[in-house]
């Protein structure tokens, strides 16, 4: 039976660590609240890409150079995928889930033929994909820090994927990313990033039809615009990807740490009921003996 | 008489948001002056000035954008830049700098940079009017 200094001692480490936790829950909370707000303000810019892009689209014919990025190269045989993650742990399941959504996708794809490279984003899935498929990865970004350098960083991602993409490297990009859905709870999603998803974006063109199809004049020309266009569209789908994956971060950070100050509250509670019992034992078993020492007299 | 409404958009955030009289963007092929009521048009946009006017014609506020698009319809005039600074927090000597750092320089995007920088430069050399 552990002596009482023993739980004493146990019962204050783990309030410590309540402390600790519950710190890092607040500091989690209105980091939230920033990379929300940012996430917010990028959205007027690429909602208005991306309904131009849909007015463009349909005029896209040929697929040659730029406009590759949104016809695709014809093959489907190389593939990239960027597991988005973050840089730090204690976040749940945040970054692990991304690593095996991105290593199942990866299999099935192998499954199929197809040849796959990696670019993780993230320190957590770099030395994820470090460990189990090294010589798959072709580069790695991390401590991209996106609240705080903003777009800059999600240029050079993009940079360097659209440098890929022309020396015909890969046809096809997925990113795997967490999807913000509340405060508490992250989705894995899958985005096809290049060649575009126009699917998607053709469904938007669908729900406000009566601005979309308006007619315009395009100034230079429809080609010219779509050749800006598109580059300007990986690199903010990738933007947006980021905001949302750090925002979802720490929404993850602030459930799990939320968790572990309850549990440890639980622990202390059960502690300090086993500290008392012990307590009483101790305190019964000495009257036991002296009133058995009292009595034989 | 009528206005019109300006957004300036860049990536990370929503920069002007207001009714105004006349906005000069500038166009690939040559600046745009958007009245109330301009046809639609999208253009794509060249590094230069963004001058908006109120509506009695006196100018609110100028920027820098480093390219862009711009979509027009007769209501409303919309500017996507990747990067926006206001035309007065531009330091000419600071530009000039820039321009002789990268003119050495040969890749790639040095060559790009050089392009934004210089307009930057025209930018803010140039005269513009206060009033139109």
């Amino acid at each position: 039976m552990p002596s009482l200094k023993d739980i004493k001692t146990q019962i204050n480490s783990v309030g410590s660590t309540r402390k600790i936790t519950s710190a890092m829950k607040m500091v989690a909370a209105s980091k939230l609240r920033r990379s929300q707000e940012k996430a917010e303000a990028a959205r007027p810019y690429s909602s208005r890409l991306e309904e131009m892009l849909a007015s463009l689209a349909s005029s896209a014919a040929s697929g040659e150079g730029i406009i590759k990025l949104l016809t695709g190269t014809g093959n489907d045989q190389n593939y990239i995928i960027v597991p988005v993650s973050a840089d730090r742990g204690l976040c749940g399941g945040f970054n692990s889930s991304i690593n095996r959504e991105t290593f199942k996708l990866v299999k099935s794809l192998e499954g199929n033929g197809k040849n796959v490279q990696i670019i993780p984003l993230g320190k957590k899935s770099r030395d994820f994909f470090n460990r189990v498929m090294k010589d798959q990865i072709i580069e790695s970004f991390v401590d991209l820090n996106i609240s705080n350098t903003g777009y800059d960083s999600a240029l050079q991602v993009s940079n360097k994927l659209q440098e890929l993409y022309f020396e015909e490297k890969f046809d096809k990009c997925i990113l795997v990313f967490n999807k913000f859905k509340s405060a508490i709870s992250q989705e894995v999603t899958k985005q096809q990033l290049i060649p575009l998803d126009v699917s998607n974006s053709s469904k938007e063109e669908n729900t406000n039809n009566s601005s979309a199809k308006a007619i315009y004049d395009y100034e230079p020309d429809e080609e010219t615009i779509l050749k800006d266009l598109l580059p300007k569209n990986v690199s903010i789908q990738i933007f947006k990807v980021l905001l949302e994956s750090d925002a979802g971060e720490h929404g993850a950070r602030m459930a799990a740490m939320d968790n572990a100050t309850r549990n440890a509250g639980e622990m202390i509670d059960s502690l300090t009921l086993k500290y008392n019992r012990t307590r009483q034992a101790f305190i019964t078993k000495e009257l036991i003996e002296i009133i058995s020492g009292a009595e034989s007299v | 008489m009528a206005t019109i409404s300006f957004d300036l958009v860049s990536p990370e955030n929503l920069i002007f948001n207001d009714e105004v009289g006349t906005i000069i963007v500038p166009g690939k092929d040559g600046d745009l002056g958007v009245l109330p009521g301009h046809t639609q048009v999208m253009s794509s946009l060249r590094p230069g000035r963004v001058m908006v006017y109120s509506e009695d014609k006196n100018l609110v506020k100028s920027f820098f954008v480093s390219g862009g698009f711009a979509e027009i319809n007769p209501e409303k005039c919309i500017v996507l830049a990747e990067s926006v600074v206001e035309l007065n927090s531009l330091d000419k000597s600071s530009i000039e700098k820039e321009i002789e750092e990268l003119g050495s320089k040969e890749d790639k995007e040095s060559v790009e940079q050089l392009s934004i920088a210089k307009a930057k430069l025209e930018a803010v050399t140039v005269s513009f009017y206060d009033k139109i």
